[in-house]
């Protein structure tokens, strides 16, 4: 017994003594020098690999491609740090001739690798080719798809040759979270098989290099380079964090407390429980809004997808019947607490679409008018945003914006009325039949719905799918959700679904450009009922109408007003049709500690960029993040 | 032969059966799961970029022979056993082509170091308690010792988790809660290395042997109940042995042969990780590894990781098996 009491009062003691490594999570790093951000990728198997052109070999967004990497432009998905559009490899914007069959590329002058090396023409054109010959490269197929040749006119001179007219062609180098990235011709020539080499230590582009790494793969450490001057970036200024860890901290709970305990600057996303406890717990830490909603709404859309090669939704009048029956202001409370910015149209409430999208097309939304068989009428209702907020108001109080157009920014603007009469008419109109309380199919069947969901890998989207699930139950469909955990890419990929709670619609949200994910929904890409499905038009919508659209849209430079307008036509199309209902933006639970930090993204004073940081783009961030002490 | 050498021979040829039907199921289960790895990797790379469906096609088909997943289901399997057999699980679909065996080589030791550091004290402990419970029945603070730790037992491992996480982690924030050692440090065998991975482990280990204890315990107190019924510990009372003398080497050594049995069990055990341990304190580890790589469906680390598991179970067994005729002649073999 006397051993036992000696050994509880020696682990007393000693625990009593070290109370410091409990405060000092980085060893030989200075704290007041050091960003520390979440890497959402979790702890990465293969940690030495650094080969971001071999496909799914190693982690991307632990540092790596947003302070290694560069390419030739980026869309920022906000305002942008000089602008939305950002030349960064190129010093210009893509030159076409007039057939799209030519896109010419000029190179920024000046930029050099981290081991000295100056980046030119040379290494776009390897590049291309090696992904060109090698199968199996993450961006092989699209070279392979497009490019009939490339060339270097001069140093600094590109130009590619495609096989088919694209319009788009320089999408495939335009950073919307990730672009093909440009490799050192130096260091990759020398390989003889690309597929087969870790790139360990990676030379980098970028303003930072690799400083170490925990071989478990739990944490990256990034150093600013000297010659920061010599990057693209350089002409932003210095950046503020010398060293950038990128780390892996388990979940939301222990996400949560290591801000509460100032050892993680920036949560990549949390739940809306752990943001709401850091906002009333910590007073430096904040979201993008610094008030509720406080989450970044990305630039993708989850909706309620139809799997319209199923017998039961190929009747419009069915989808927006279901449609109907959703109150839109029940999901927001079940998904985000709230916290959530809906959207009635196929476009993302976020960047700058509520300018080229939401605000222009209000007027029309609420003239629009919906035959249901028996009657019209104009199911849109513009004060649903409003009606969120006044909801939340009584219990967040001084939270909730007042103005309409700061209402609008954070929970959206208007949604479909719940309306079970007018959803009554079109179901009969649509010869579905009710028995008692239960609806039936022409056929006599009963009206079964499954809601397929992710399950706690995403329980936002979960939430919804069950709260939606109850609402067509109490209207007397057999409505179920289906939780499909890891095999959701799988189920949705092969279309086995009736309705699946995901998204279709991702855009580049500070351009109003809609191919980055409408080029996939032209219907020469829908495969036949059983057949894996490519991304993104995972609802197999095949109209002939929205053929067109996209191939006018192909025919128009990424720049041209005809775009937009084109862009409108597909809303509008969309809304009439109703293949997917939209739902909200993606909201990300993005939360940054001001303790040693300052000068984060902010949706009141500088929304220079989406702060979540897995996005290539919050490169921006170093350069306009300054210390506090 | 004699009739040890047969029993040996035949649990050997039991050995080498069990691990054969474990690796063949395990790549049965594992093929018949609804995950493409191929559609998971083809998913991750267009998550977020910008790609036409023309070149994911074309990616598929790549992904399909890079993978070596091109051919019939017994081509594969051949193929599997030719590796296999020469201990080479192939290259991991999820992070190829690195090799499984070099993915579990790097995850194994934390959770070995973990699970049997835990293990080994969860069993001291509660075997010494348990022994002393039984032996002292009427002493009040051993009483007490065992309603804490039999209150402790029933209450689900992740909840004792996160109470210590928290306890120590937030409301006391005097340990770390995340990792196997602090960031940026070097490792090798210098003192700030081995005090940040002992000083990262005390939350896990504590939280396992505190679940762990009572098993131990209750089955300890509860042979030793029974064995100082016997007549040789009577006998030995009665003849004036001292207390301790009678515990350590009449009650408790006796006690402890099942007890030991169950230790080998556990050791054996230790290498299907600590999932929900390495989950919540974010401790590196084989756990974590597999949780991974069923989610990716790379069904080639997933039967490298159950390989390993079965191998070492079916060992500890085999082990007990051996040993046991020679350490106690009540075990006959016939």
């Amino acid at each position: 017994m006397h051993a036992m009491r000696c050994l509880a009062l020696a682990a007393l003691l000693w625990i009593l003594a070290c109370p410091s490594w409990a405060q000092e999570p980085i060893s030989n790093l200075p704290r007041n020098q050091t960003l520390i951000v979440e890497n959402p990728e979790g702890t990465i198997k293969n940690a030495g690999w650094f080969n971001i052109w071999a496909v799914n070999a190693g982690g991307q967004s632990t540092g790596l491609h947003q302070l290694a990497m560069d390419t030739f432009w980026y869309i920022d998905p906000q305002r942008g740090i000089d602008g939305v559009w950002m030349n960064s490899l190129a010093s210009d914007k893509p030159i076409y001739n007039a057939d799209f069959t030519e896109m010419t590329v000029k190179l920024r002058n000046g930029i050099f690798w981290s081991d000295g090396v100056e980046f030119t023409a040379d290494d776009v054109v390897f590049t291309t080719e090696l992904h060109m010959k090698t199968n199996g490269m993450r961006w092989s197929a699209p070279f392979q798809v497009n490019v009939a040749s490339v060339s270097a006119p001069d140093k600094y001179t590109v130009v590619f040759k495609l096989k088919k007219p694209n319009s788009r062609f320089h999408a495939l180098f335009t950073v919307r979270w990730n672009a093909v990235w440009m490799m050192p011709k130096h260091v990759f020539e020398k390989i003889a098989d690309p597929l087969k080499f870790d790139f360990n230590k990676p030379v980098s582009l970028g303003a930072y290099v690799l400083h170490s790494y925990d071989p478990n793969g739990k944490w990256f450490i990034w150093q600013a380079r000297e010659d920061w001057q010599r990057t693209t970036l350089g002409r932003y200024g210095a950046p503020g964090p010398k060293y950038v860890v990128y780390m892996d901290p388990g979940p939301p709970d222990k996400r949560v407390i290591a801000q509460l305990n100032h050892e993680l600057d920036i949560i990549h996303d949390t739940s809306a429980e752990g943001m709401f406890t850091l906002a009333k717990q910590s007073k430096t830490s904040r979201g993008w809004f610094k008030g509720f909603p406080y989450a970044h709404p990305d630039p993708t859309l989850p909706a309620v997808i139809f799997n319209l090669q199923n017998d039961l939704f190929k009747h419009k009048r069915v989808r927006w019947a279901l449609a109907l029956l959703i109150d839109i202001k029940a999901v927001s409370m079940a998904s985000y607490r709230g916290a959530a910015t809906i959207s009635a149209i196929a476009i993302p409430p976020t960047g700058t679409h509520t300018e080229s999208y939401h605000a222009p097309l209000e007027a029309w939304l609420t003239d629009f008018e919906l035959d249901t068989g028996k009657r019209k009428i104009r199911p849109y209702n513009p004060h649903i945003g409003k009606e969120i907020a006044d909801m939340l108001r009584p219990s967040m109080g001084d939270q909730i914006p007042t103005s309409a157009e700061d209402i609008a920014k954070s929970f959206g603007r208007g949604w479909w009325n719940a309306d079970p009469q007018a959803a009554t008419e079109l179901l009969q109109a649509a010869s579905f039949t009710k028995r008692g309380n239960e609806w039936l199919t022409p056929d006599g069947k009963p009206f079964t719905v499954r809601i397929v969901v992710e399950g706690d890998l995403r329980p936002v989207m979960t939430r919804a799918g069950s709260m939606i699930a109850q609402q067509w139950r109490q209207f007397g469909i057999d409505a179920k959700t289906d939780v499909a955990q890891g095999t959701l890419v799988d189920r949705r990929a092969g279309g086995d679904f009736d309705t699946i709670i995901s998204w279709s619609v991702e855009t580049w949200g500070g351009h109003p450009d809609l191919s980055f994910f409408l080029d996939s929904w032209h219907s020469e890409f829908v495969s036949p009922p059983g057949k894996t499905q490519t991304p993104r038009n995972w609802q197999r919508w095949s109209s002939p109408a929205l053929d067109k659209i996209i191939e006018q849209i192909r025919t128009v430079g990424f720049d041209d007003p005809k775009s937009l307008e084109l862009g409108r036509e597909f809303v509008k199309l969309a809304v009439q049709e109703m293949p997917i209902i939209p739902l909200m933006a993606y909201n990300v639970f993005t939360v940054m500690d001001e303790t040693y930090w300052k000068g984060y993204p902010s949706a009141e004073s500088d929304p220079y960029t989406d702060p979540v940081p897995n996005w290539g783009n919050s490169r921006v961030m170093m350069v306009k993040l300054k210390p506090t002490k | 032969m004699n009739a040890y050498a047969t029993y040996a021979l035949k649990r050997l040829l039991q050995f080498a059966l069990v691990v054969f039907i474990g690796i063949n199921l395990a790549y049965l289960i594992t093929h018949a799961t609804p995950i493409d790895p191929v559609e998971q990797t083809v998913s991750a790379a267009t998550a977020f970029g910008n790609t036409s469906p023309e070149a994911i096609a074309m990616m598929r088909k790549s992904l399909r022979e890079i993978y070596g997943l091109e051919g019939n289901l017994w081509n594969q399997y051949a193929i599997f056993w030719q590796r296999v057999l020469v201990g080479d699980f192939g290259p991991s679909l999820s992070a190829f082509p690195t090799p499984v065996s070099t993915l579990i080589g790097r995850a194994l030791p934390w959770t070995v170091g973990l699970l049997s550091v835990s293990t080994i004290l969860a069993f001291a402990l509660g075997n010494l308690l348990g022994g002393l419970a039984g032996y002292f029945a009427d002493s009040r603070l051993l009483k007490i010792a065992g309603l804490a730790v039999m209150a402790v037992h029933p209450i689900p491992y992740y909840i004792v988790a996160f109470v210590v996480l928290i306890a120590f982690g937030y409301v006391w924030p005097v340990l770390p809660i995340s990792g196997g050692y602090r960031i940026n440090i070097t490792w090798g065998w210098n003192a700030d290395f081995i005090l940040s991975v002992v000083s990262h482990a005390i939350l896990p280990v504590t939280s396992l042997v505190l679940v762990g204890i009572g098993g131990w315990f209750m089955g300890m107190r509860s042979l030793v109940s029974n064995v100082v019924t016997e007549d040789y510990v009577t006998y030995a009372e009665l003849a004036g042995v001292s207390r301790g003398k009678i515990l350590g080497a009449y009650v408790m050594r006796n006690a402890l042969v099942p007890q030991v049995t169950g230790l080998a069990m556990s050791l054996g055990s230790i290498f299907n990780g600590a999932i929900i341990t390495e989950q919540v304190f974010g401790y590196p580890g084989i756990g974590t590894l597999l949780i991974s790589a069923v989610h990716a469906g790379d069904y080639s680390l997933v039967v490298g990781i159950a390989s390993v598991s079965i191998v070492a179970v079916s060992t500890a067994v085999l082990f007990i098996d051996l040993v046991y005729p020679l350490l106690d002649p009540r075990v006959k073999v016939s």
